[in-house]
């Protein structure tokens, strides 16, 4: 059987690299991508922990985690695809009316 | 019968002007027969309440209906009140006739109607008002009808101009008189009175029941403030400014508010208050100065005015102080002088209505108000000249006249209170009664005889005007010798209804005049007390025995001496005025600038004084008031224009910010539990 130092290694790797994506990138859809990154590091964690166990809990989490995060993706690519219906860009950085 | 319809003296006139304002329009002569019809029915129901008055508990009509709070609205008819309606009454009803003549044909025939409705019922409500309050509110309503009216032709800026005068002259009284009334209440709430149900504070006849009780020096006070604001509605000097403005608007105007009615409504307020005023110690000495001043002030500058309508205006004031002074030197004769005063006011609306309602006439016809394009008016106006005439007598006091009788019986009261006080108001108000004949007829000699001095339109005045022209000239001419000793008597005893025990107050106030009564008169008193003793005695009877016979027959020397005075100028043009005086006589000049009233009230008090205190204060207001309250926003201001730099709109820096935030949090907590706090 596997450690779960290595799940929660790999989680920590992946959650790393999405934040990492957050910060440096500037295309709204790299965004997205990195987000789907974060999310997915904690379905490891949480899938990791029920194998550990006798009990399903997480698992079931993760399932519920998942569809989110589709549904999640779905209202933001409709975001970023009225964004470039406005703007002609998904840059986000010339996205800034609410600036002050 | 009638009292139960007492509502309706003031509820007619005001359907009146409803009816007036909307429909006037459509009506003949912008349905101004509705105004005369609702006054005269108002004359007939206070005719009526008149008769069944003595048939009433205390001979006086009270109803009363709670208000809110301690306040009431109500209906208080007693002598002083039912000679005002009766008065009102009938002297408006004349100049509304009159007015449906003068005013035919002028486009804003129905706007006048309507106002001079809504003035009637206001002043009628004052007379008839049961407490201060509600007086007060229609006071205010007066004014505003005042101001409306004299303003009728507001395209006129001569005319705004004077509306806007009147109106803020006026204020400066009203302000006093809702202070005075405010001091008053103060002071009877402080008393804890145990009030019967149905009475209320500001009652007159509650007001008069506890009178006494109140401090002697805030009835000063009260009666100080309560003066103020008869002051200014009756034009008394300082604030007398307002009425030869008035002017401006139409003659009927002139004769209904500035004349007979309105102005009069100072005089009446301290006539309502007398009892008040009477235990205020020294306040009726300032009444008495005030108003003996007034009188001789503006007796003076009607002397060198050519406009018809501003002389009478002149006279008005004069003969307004007249009334206060009569009021004034009661402190002599208690309440008696009340009687004389109102008899005065009452004979003056009289003639003074007749005098401006002639002027109005000849206004008419001639179209222009100065009396030295007149001249000769008398042979075309053979009606308008006599009636002129016998209103000129009447205020010049000429033998058996209306006013004859009543400003003798100022000068003699006047006279008893020198023995005992002081004859400065005597001698100004002899003074006065000599320059008032004089004046008068120079008027009348000047507009009525002698050649036409300028081409005017020859034609008397119609039926409609001279009507009630020849009803007031009667009543100028008859009223005082038929009324005179009758309504002192039913005037004078107007207090004893209420049970008001004038030696008490009089010990209060200082006058002590009734001691033959058992009221012991104290030290200081004692020696004015005696000196008058005899006179006070009189007084109750009218002051027609025991003064010398010089001074009985003097009003009748001052009217005729006046009279010849003015005819020798004017009529045979015996002397000419530039006999006595000339161009550079520094007195001449000072009447005819007016005593460079202008110069003081508008040019110096209110363009230096006012306008350089309004400057400083605007400075004030916008330097510091409003510039803490700048700097305290532009600091705020200028703190969030230095935050908000922090929210750039780029999501990665909220995003750094969020991680940032996390690893403190962590490594706070990470510290927290090695340590041990957790």
């Amino acid at each position: 059987m596997i450690p779960v130092e290595l799940y929660i290694l790999l989680s920590s790797v992946m959650f790393t690299l999405g934040l990492y994506g957050l910060v440096t990138q500037r295309n709204g859809i790299k965004l997205m991508m990195c987000i789907e990154l974060l999310l997915n590091s904690a379905n490891i964690n949480l899938v990791a922990f029920s194998a550990n166990q006798p009990n399903a809990n997480g698992q079931v989490f993760a399932l519920f985690s998942i569809a989110l995060a589709a549904a999640e993706a779905g209202v933001g690519f409709a975001i970023l695809i009225s964004l470039y219906r406005l703007y002609g860009t998904i840059d986000l950085d010339n996205i800034n009316a609410l600036r002050w | 019968m009638f009292s139960d319809f007492a509502y309706l003296i003031v509820g007619l006139p005001v359907l009146a002007f409803v009816l007036c304002l909307f429909f006037g329009w459509h009506l003949p002569r912008g349905g101004g027969f509705m105004t005369v019809l609702a006054t005269f029915v108002g004359l007939i129901i206070s005719w009526g309440i008149y008769k069944e008055m003595p048939a009433l508990p205390n001979g006086i009509l009270h109803q009363s209906m709670p208000w809110f709070a301690n306040f009431n609205v109500g209906i208080l008819v007693d002598p002083l009140a039912i000679a005002m309606l009766l008065m009102i009454t009938f002297v408006v009803t004349l100049i509304h006739t009159y007015a449906n003549a003068y005013m035919d044909g002028d486009p804003g025939a129905a706007r006048y109607f309507a106002e001079a409705a809504l003035f009637t019922a206001s002043m009628l409500g004052l007379v008839y008002s049961d407490n201060l309050l509600q007086l007060f509110i229609f006071w205010e309503l007066v004014g505003l009808c005042s101001y409306l009216l004299i303003g009728f032709w507001y395209r006129k800026p001569s005319a705004a101009a004077a509306a806007k005068k009147a109106f803020l002259t006026t204020r400066v009284g009203d302000v006093l008189f809702l202070l005075g009334i405010v001091l008053l209440y103060n002071n009877m709430v402080s008393l804890n009175l145990h009030l019967a149900p149905g009475e209320y504070l500001l009652q007159f006849p509650v007001i008069y029941k506890y009178l006494a009780l109140i401090p002697p020096t805030q009835l000063t006070f009260v009666a100080l403030c309560l003066l103020g604001g008869a002051v200014g509605k009756s034009g008394q000097f300082p604030l007398h400014v307002w009425l030869p403005d008035a002017m401006e608007g139409p003659t009927t105007v002139s004769a209904m508010i500035h004349a007979a009615t309105m102005v009069t409504a100072g005089v009446y307020l301290v006539a309502r208050m007398f009892p008040l005023f009477y235990a205020a110690p020294n306040a009726l000495t300032v009444v008495a100065l005030v108003g003996a001043f007034t009188a001789l002030f503006a007796a003076t500058m009607g002397l060198t005015t050519f406009d018809i309508k501003r002389v009478l205006a002149f006279s008005t004031v004069s003969q307004l102080g007249f009334m206060m002074a009569g009021l004034g030197v009661g402190s002599v004769v208690g309440a008696a002088s009340v009687g004389i005063s109102i008899f005065h006011l009452i004979g003056h609306s009289f003639f003074k209505a007749l005098l401006f309602l002639c002027a109005g006439s000849v206004i008419h016809a001639v179209g222009t108000n100065d009396m030295r394009e007149m001249g000769g008016v008398g042979k075309y106006m053979k009606w308008t000249a006599y009636t002129m005439l016998i209103g000129g007598a009447s205020l010049a006091g000429f033998p058996l006249t209306t006013g004859f009788f009543s400003k003798d019986e100022i000068i003699v009261t006047a006279y008893e209170y020198g023995l005992a006080q002081s004859f400065i108001p005597y001698l100004f108000l002899v003074l006065a009664a000599i320059l008032t004949a004089i004046y008068t007829f120079r008027l009348w000699f000047v507009a009525f005889t002698g050649e036409p001095r300028s081409d005017y339109h020859k034609h008397e005045s119609p039926w409609l005007m001279l009507g009630p022209l020849c009803i007031l000239a009667v009543f100028a001419l008859g009223f005082g010798i038929v009324a005179q000793g009758g309504f002192y008597d039913y005037v004078g005893t107007n207090f004893d209804h209420y049970g008001v025990n004038f030696a008490e107050l009089g010990v209060i106030g200082g006058h002590a005049i009734e001691d033959a009564e058992g009221v012991a008169a104290e030290g200081e008193h004692a020696v004015a007390a005696e000196g008058e003793h005899g006179a006070a005695a009189e007084g109750k009877e009218g002051g027609d025995a025991g003064e010398p016979w010089y001074i009985q027959i003097l009003p009748i020397i001052i009217a005729l001496g006046g009279i010849l005075v003015a005819a020798l100028f004017y009529y045979l043009h015996k002397f000419d005025p530039s006999m006595i005086t000339s161009e550079r006589d520094p007195i001449r000049k000072l009447l005819l600038k007016g005593y460079y009233q202008h110069e003081i009230y508008t040019q110096w008090f209110a363009e230096k004084v006012i306008y350089g205190t309004a400057i400083v204060c605007n400075m004030i207001d916008i330097k510091i008031v409003d510039g803490a309250l700048n700097w305290i926003s532009e600091v705020i201001v200028a703190f969030g224009g230095g935050v908000r730099r922090v929210q750039t709109g780029v999501v990665q820096n909220y995003i750094t910010a969020v991680m940032l935030g996390v690893v403190v949090l962590v490594v706070v907590i990470e510290i927290a539990l090695q340590v041990g706090f957790v």
